[in-house]
């Protein structure tokens, strides 16, 4: 069992990182710069429980505070770019965070061991989960419930006049603008939203793996960060969730039986899903045929 | 700073530009297909490569001459550019940039994965031209192979600048980037010029592989991120479609790296570069030769 | 909409097929399964690896298996697993083979992903309050320095190459004393790499070597002429580069190209594959690496050929893959393990002991020593490029 335990506390992790590009998505806009979120995120709550000796909560609601703090820092000046641009500069930041975190080295002697980032060569031992006796149930549950929360705030945001903004913005700018939307604070107010998520799955990353290192936050896992909303469909933080368990659960652990040929076709699948259903999986439509399989009485009642 | 290390920082700087034309000549494909499509197919570097590796398969065969492996080179990228289009852009909705990106993200995992899987992963020697000659100007060496690269960047842009305002294939070209509907009237048929633009581009990454290959010495499926990154660094800073600038932008970035290596070292190397492009973007988001013509 | 469940059925299938097709162990089987990276620019480790663990247990097979606790003969077949040199793939994988009734585990590939593979162990065997996985993994590949001192369930059976730098430093004083100088070159940002150069460093100078200085590169780099340069204008006798083989040739092509020609090179330890000759034969010609394995010894041939025989290659990696085989049978008859599906916890801690208690394992090249922090001390070689292929310098007496 602890292994479905373990693969659903990955589904649960890159969930968030997946919600934290949707956010910015909503807006039209396509941010590489998550994985920078998420590398701050990292490592603030792993030096917190480490070297501070913090509980994880409230360590998570710094890397949060922090994460979030430095997105909309970054957003006033991003987000004057769209577009191509805008992939581009937030390919620089992702990178210009991973490279500070490459130098990054700040320890503490701890008995007869030095503990914390150690630049190039990682922060290890980040024993948080382990050392408080946590099962690997325990933080399923607890990475769930964050989760769970983090899908219930944007779901809410969604159906609520922001996300209504949200998504004025992101189909048509020029018409947001004119009906007396404040294009630029809607921008950065998702873009912060992103990084608080982003701050929040990173905390949890490097508690669960342990060890974090620079080269784990790169250009493939922000690629990764937009691969899961655009994939599951821009409709519903449902389809970020679809995405994840369709790459994390079927692509990388499903298809372990087809031996070397799951190298080739993580690839090949993502194309074909792309131009099967390039809405994303859970799409308007299917969305639509959904709620007519669960409600279809209760429309017709209506009616 | 005395004199010698005054000559090593400019033999740097260029060295790095000259190598920055294999940059050069990716971010003209990059460039190509933006300017046609709008869209970014991200899979270009990574087939740039995967272009390059099938040229060797010819070497494996028989014992053939380095332009003649750089040749069959452009002949696979265009094979390639050609595929990349029917797999990630014929079927997608024009309508949805979004999926076209995905779609070329999931090729570009597709295509290292190929590679690897033929390859081990193992790196490859390439052969190079003139790679052997040494070119002296005072205190200062120039590589023969890197001159050679640029030189034939330079012909790439003259020959495609030919062919985009001197054929009768540019003007349609031209027109589908500007107007595709208006042009669609006109009796143009997109998906021949969006075909025929992707055969293009492949050749152009076919070479930039193949030079890419052969500058370094080595393939390694290693390449295809960074130069991925690199080719979209390029096509930005050089102003999106602009192939004038697109080669400007590659021996700018080649140079500003050997630069930042010279004097803040290999850590801090890369920070500084993207620092620096993120603010080039913020405060000149046209680019170096921002297009004119304000479409949407 | 029915695509959907059918998307969703086959999804659910595939997961769960692929934990429970071997749950029901064969009768007097053992199943050893092994994990490491199998795509990417790392694929060969796997490969190698993987061939090196069936032509091992192919081996023992051969001389009627491993006898079990009971009494009983089994045989032994292998499995294994890809991580894509990722964390939490690696962490994923592990788990996975501890929900079946494996007792053990061989891998991974690479260093960061046994960083957190080992993290989340148990850092104390037998410590209530510590919730993590109790469960052995050795190591065959992950050569970045003192790895198994972060749990005691991690083991690992990889050259200490601290012990390798050390000798060949002073064999080179003693072998050329009119060398004074040398000049460094590291990959910086891959950590196993980065700390061997430290190594280096340190043992260069304990021996009386002046650093001339160093140059540093990153892992995809493509261009090092800056770098050369500083080495042109240091001069030194000794180059030493402590980077994978795509690096090493890259520098060596620069080198070539500057006119570097230092009168004694030296390598990476995993440099002294056949990646490096089919990279840069020509450029590395000469250069000095120290490695744990050679097809000097006569096992070292029969394994070598056998291990090719799996389609892969024995090198330093591969053949730790191919004794730890070895080291796993003597342990299981050793501390009579049972192998069933009932006694896997006491299995598990029985092969913890096993392995821990272990002071001296039979290695390709001779006896290979074993320490308090679950590392090994292996018997090496220097070899050096020689015509396109590695040839034995020198094999240190000690």
């Amino acid at each position: 069992m602890d292994f479905y335990f373990g693969l659903i506390q990955i589904i649960g992790v890159h969930t968030l990182l997946g919600l934290s590009a949707y956010c910015v998505l909503l807006t039209g806009q396509v941010s590489l710069a998550q994985a920078g979120f998420f590398a701050i995120g990292a490592y603030v709550a792993g030096m917190l429980t480490v070297i501070a000796q913090w509980p994880l909560v409230p360590a998570l609601g710094v890397s949060a505070l922090v994460a979030g703090a430095t997105a909309c820092a970054v957003g006033f000046p991003a987000l004057r770019v769209k577009g191509l641009m805008l992939v581009v500069a937030t390919v620089a930041f992702g990178e210009a965070v991973r490279l500070f975190f490459f130098n990054f080295t700040y320890q503490v002697q701890a008995g007869n061991i030095r503990l914390g980032p150690h630049g190039g060569e990682g922060f290890r031992q980040i024993r948080y989960f382990p050392e408080n006796g946590w099962t690997t149930l325990d933080v399923m549950l607890f990475i769930w419930a964050v989760v769970a929360l983090v899908m219930a705030g944007l779901w809410w945001l969604n159906r609520s006049r922001a996300g209504a903004v949200l998504r004025a913005v992101g189909e048509d700018e020029l018409a947001a603008q004119s009906t007396g939307i404040n294009i630029t604070a809607v921008k950065i107010s998702a873009m912060t939203v992103g990084g608080v998520i982003a701050g929040i799955g990173g905390g949890i990353f490097a508690h669960y793996t342990t060890h974090i290192e620079h080269v784990q936050f790169g250009v493939v896992l922000a690629t990764f960060a937009i691969a899961y909303p655009i994939l599951g469909g821009l409709s519903n933080v449902f389809g970020t969730l679809l995405a994840v368990i369709f790459i994390q659960g079927f692509l990388i652990e499903g298809l372990r039986f087809m031996g070397d040929w799951r190298n080739l076709l993580f690839g090949g699948l993502i194309v074909l899903a792309m131009n099967v259903r390039p809405r994303g999986l859970l799409d308007a439509g299917a969305m639509l045929a959904l709620k007519r399989l669960f409600f279809s009485r209760k429309e017709r009642s209506d009616a | 700073m005395d004199l010698l290390d005054l000559i090593d920082a400019v033999q740097s700087v260029a060295d790095g530009v000259l190598f920055g034309a294999t940059y050069a000549l990716l971010g003209i494909g990059f460039t190509l297909i933006f300017g046609v499509m709008h869209k970014l197919n991200l899979s270009y570097a990574a087939a740039s490569i995967g272009a390059a590796y099938a040229s060797l398969l010819i070497l494996a065969g028989i014992e053939a001459p380095a332009i003649f492996v750089f040749l069959m080179a452009a002949v696979a990228g265009g094979v390639i550019g050609g595929l990349v289009y029917l797999i990630a852009f014929k079927f997608i909705p024009l309508a949805n940039p979004l999926a076209t990106l995905m779609s070329t993200v999931g090729l570009l995992l597709l295509i290292d994965e190929i590679i690897v899987h033929s390859t081990a992963g193992v790196p490859l020697n390439y052969p190079a031209l003139f790679s052997d000659v040494i070119i002296p100007m005072g205190p200062f060496n120039l590589r023969g192979d890197l001159i050679f690269v640029f030189a034939l960047g330079c012909v790439c842009m003259v020959v495609l600048l030919l062919l985009l305002y001197r054929t009768k294939l540019g003007l349609a070209t031209r027109a589908v980037s500007q107007q595709p509907i208006a042009s669609e009237l006109c009796g143009i048929s997109i998906t021949h010029v969006n075909v025929l633009t992707f055969v293009l581009t492949g050749v152009v990454g076919g070479i930039a592989g193949a030079m890419t290959g052969a500058a370094i010495g080595m393939l390694s499926p290693l390449l295809s991120l960074p130069l991925t990154v690199k080719g979209l660094i390029v096509t930005v800073i050089g102003g999106l479609g602009s192939i004038p600038g697109a080669i400007i932008a590659g021996l700018v970035v080649g140079g500003l790296e050997n630069f930042f290596q010279f004097f803040r070292g290999v850590s801090e190397r890369d920070l500084y570069i993207m620092l620096l492009l993120f603010a080039f973007l913020i405060f000149r988001p046209g680019g170096i030769f921002p297009t004119t013509a304000g479409r949407d | 909409m029915r695509n959907l469940t059918v998307a969703f059925a086959a999804l659910l299938a595939g997961m769960t097929l692929s934990v429970s097709e071997d749950a029901f162990a064969q009768e007097r089987t053992v199943k050893i399964t092994g994990f490491g990276a199998k795509s990417g620019v790392v694929r060969v480790f796997g490969i190698n690896s993987e061939a090196a663990m069936k032509a091992g247990a192919e081996e023992i097979n051969k001389t009627g298996g491993v006898t079990l606790g009971d009494g009983t003969k089994a045989k032994l077949t292998v499995e294994f697993l890809d991580d894509r040199c990722n964390a939490e793939e690696g962490i994923s994988v592990v788990r996975r083979i501890a929900s079946t009734d494996a007792f053990v585990a061989v891998g991974p590939t690479c260093s960061n992903v046994a960083e957190s593979l080992f993290g989340i162990l148990q850092k104390k065997a037998g410590d209530a309050t510590d919730s993590g996985l109790q469960f052995p993994i050795i190591a065959d590949v992950a050569a970045k320095g003192g790895l198994a001192k972060i749990s005691e369930w991690s083991f690992r059976n990889v050259p200490s190459e601290f012990e390798m730098y050390k000798s060949l430093f002073a064999w080179v004083k003693s072998q050329h004393p009119n060398l004074k100088t040398i000049y460094g070159g590291v990959e910086k940002d891959f950590a196993h790499s980065n700390a061997t150069f430290g190594v280096m460093k340190s043992q260069a100078e304990t021996n009386g070597f002046q650093i001339a200085g160093s140059a540093e590169w990153l892992l995809n780099d493509t261009t090092f002429s800056t770098q050369v340069r500083e080495m042109k204008r240091a001069n030194a006798d000794i180059v030493a580069i402590s980077a994978h083989p795509f690096t090493t040739c890259g520098v060596l092509k620069e080198m070539e190209r500057q006119g570097v020609k230092p009168k004694l090179l030296i390598g990476l330890t995993s440099s002294s594959s056949i990646e490096t000759l089919q990279g840069c034969a020509k450029q590395a010609e000469g250069i000095i690496i120290p490695t744990s394995f050679a097809p000097v010894t006569p096992e070292a041939k029969k394994a070598a050929e056998s291990v090719a025989k799996f389609g892969g290659s024995a090198d330093l990696h591969s053949a730790a893959a191919y004794e730890i085989m070895f080291i796993l049978k003597d342990v299981i008859q050793q501390q009579k393990i049972m192998a069933k599906p009932d006694t896997v916890q006491a299995d598990r801690v029985k092969m913890r002991q096993g392995l821990a208690g272990l002071k001296e394992t039979m290695g390709l090249l001779g006896k290979v020593g074993r320490t308090a922090d679950r590392e090994a001390i292996k018997p090496f070689l220097y070899v050096h490029a020689k015509g396109g292929s590695w040839q034995v310098l020198h094999k240190p007496s000690s």
